[in-house]
């Protein structure tokens, strides 16, 4: 599936890039996934995805600072999560204070061209949700956490998703085919949570975006891990009293089986 | 071998699930428990979510204590009046377990809740049972013929009103104890997302002077239909039985049971009551360790709204 960016990013193209590399009059972005559907099986353990793509007029030079650079977000259906911390309390270590963080991404990866942080300016990445230091994590109204320790919750919250997979950063890992084509690898772990995922790129120059795409991707169980997921989700007496009959008629089984007497 | 489980959203290998199926099977075959208080732990150790560990432990409990009922209904060793009356006390029970479970898991402190009732409950009864047996194996050891049992042995318990007559267990109790205990349990295996066997056993042969020989087949008799009930509350509430990840540990566990049944017929009682204690109490310590020492991680997560919650 090969889309054009459309017509805001022609219009950025024209007004940011034109004027100021003067004989280049677009660099329009087209980007492609390998899969725009992952399938969860039985037999899921994980998988990448790949996207292609073509800068056009595009003319990398590393670490030229005027350059035009690459920024590749992967984004999964939103979460609302609770972020806690343990104290000691009457000897005994418990949960005291929380941050409930809302509506942040249940998947987060980005691949880059350069280091983020020399992507743009921290404005600029803080608005368009590119690097984990600039994802947008809202906390809600209610917390008792003190004001000076909310940055700690927050890198907790990241350094935790990091260790289970589901954030990543990898830079400098999109990779040049040809002078103006790249691709890179997109890791999708086996915990990945189900939904409509968005695969966002953006083409830097000059630390501005001059150009951006996105994309739909599904993450969908099927077979019988979807009729299993539906028959619970939908009928769960249904699904609640097979459970029971299947775990008395294993067991009954067993007994009969296994009769010594 | 790697397979997905479709409610718990994650691979596990099967051979490793199936063999803690086994072995906890072969402990509560061995023990005549259903095995939820060693399960539960090990699955959430293992990776599983809280949520997934509890609720479908409670369906491997089911198939567990369904196998070894059938053994027991054949020796005619279950007391079905006895079992009836604690069961309608665990429903209640149950039924209070779910509230609190909901109410602790919004304010954060499911976990303490959990592993501070594993430490005390657990310590408690081990410790109990391991100073019991001790004694008892003491005794006959140094010849002493143990005391037997009168049916005039009374305690306060005997004193109380709404007397029963319970014919196959020889007794004549109030309904209010039996009730009380059925209703503790059903509470405690709901919060904790065990059975409750190790608890049951224990205040039936202490509390009710229940004869041994019934307590076993009565008390798998009534975890068999708390947690039948507990699995569907599961289902219809939290939404975390996986029937797939229940099936892999059911075919190990009523495996692993029927061994551990054929091993408990060769040891004797006290020997079995002491091992039994040393591994509740061994349990026991492990949640206390967790309560004392600096954790690895002072944060932790947990998913409220959205995908995967």
């Amino acid at each position: 599936m090969i889309r054009s960016s459309g017509l805001w990013s022609l219009l950025a193209a024209v007004l940011f890039v034109a004027p100021a590399v003067g004989e280049e009059n677009t660099s329009d972005l087209v980007t492609s996934l390998s899969s725009d559907v992952i399938s969860i099986q039985s037999n899921f353990t994980g998988t990448e995805i790949v996207i292609f793509g073509q800068a056009q007029n595009f003319e990398r030079q590393p670490n030229d600072p005027g350059g035009l650079e690459l920024a590749i977000v992967v984004e999964g259906p939103p979460q609302d999560i609770t972020t806690r911390r343990k104290g000691r309390f009457l000897g005994v270590w418990v949960n005291r204070e929380a941050e409930r963080f809302q509506h942040v991404p249940s998947f987060y990866a980005v691949a880059s061209t350069i280091d983020i942080g020399e992507l743009a300016n921290r404005n600029i990445l803080d608005d368009l949700g590119i690097g984990l230091n600039h994802i947008n994590l809202a906390v809600s109204g209610v917390s008792n956490v003190p004001l000076a320790d909310r940055d700690d919750f927050r890198e907790a919250f990241v350094r935790l998703r990091e260790e289970t997979g589901l954030y990543s950063e990898q830079e400098t890992s999109i990779q040049f085919l040809t002078a103006s084509m790249f691709r890179t690898n997109i890791p999708l772990p086996a915990n990945i949570p189900v939904g409509e995922y968005r695969v966002k790129s953006f083409l830097f120059k000059g630390g501005e975006v001059v150009s951006r795409t996105e994309e739909t991707m599904a993450v969908a169980k099927i077979g019988f891990e979807q009729i299993t997921f539906r028959l619970a989700q939908q009928y769960p007496l249904v699904y609640g009293i097979l459970a029971v009959s299947l775990a008395i008629f294993t067991g009954w089984l067993a007994g009969v089986i296994f009769r010594r007497d | 071998m790697q397979l997905y489980l479709p409610i718990a959203e994650i691979p596990v290998n099967i051979f490793v699930i199936f063999g803690m199926g086994g072995a906890v099977g072969f402990l509560s075959g061995l023990f005549g428990i259903g095995g939820g208080f060693l399960l539960t732990p090990l699955l959430i150790f293992s990776g599983i979510p809280p949520a997934v560990s509890v609720a479908t432990v409670t369906t491997q409990v089911v198939a567990s204590s369904a196998s070894a009922v059938v053994t027991y209904w054949r020796r005619k060793a279950i007391d079905l009046k006895l079992a009836t009356i604690l069961l309608a006390g665990g429903v209640f029970g149950s039924l209070i377990g779910v509230i609190l479970f909901d109410v602790l898991q919004s304010v954060g402190q499911l976990d303490l809740v959990i592993s501070l009732s594993y430490v005390t409950f657990l310590g408690a009864i081990g410790g109990l049972m391991l100073f019991e047996s001790v004694r008892a194996i003491r005794r006959r050891k140094s010849g002493a013929a143990p005391k037997a049992r009168r049916p005039g042995q009374h305690n306060w318990i005997h004193g109380l009103p709404l007397k029963v007559r319970f014919r196959r267990s020889k007794l004549y109790v109030s309904v209010i104890p039996v009730v009380g205990l059925g209703a503790i349990i059903g509470f405690l295996g709901t919060v904790l997302g065990i059975g409750g066997g190790f608890m049951m056993v224990p205040a039936l042969i202490y509390l009710l002077r229940v004869p041994t020989s019934i307590v076993i087949g009565t008390s798998l008799f009534q975890i068999l239909f708390t947690m039948a009930a507990a699995t569907i509350f599961h289902a219809m509430g939290t939404k975390t039985v996986d029937i797939v990840l229940a099936m892999t540990l059911m075919i190990g566990g009523v495996i692993g049971a029927q061994f551990g049944a054929r091993m408990g017929q060769n040891l004797r009682g006290d020997q079995l009551r002491l091992l039994l204690a040393i591994l509740v109490m061994g349990v026991g310590l492990r949640f206390a360790v967790d309560l004392l020492l600096v954790p690895d991680d002072l944060y932790s997560i947990a998913i409220r709204k959205g995908a995967g919650a």
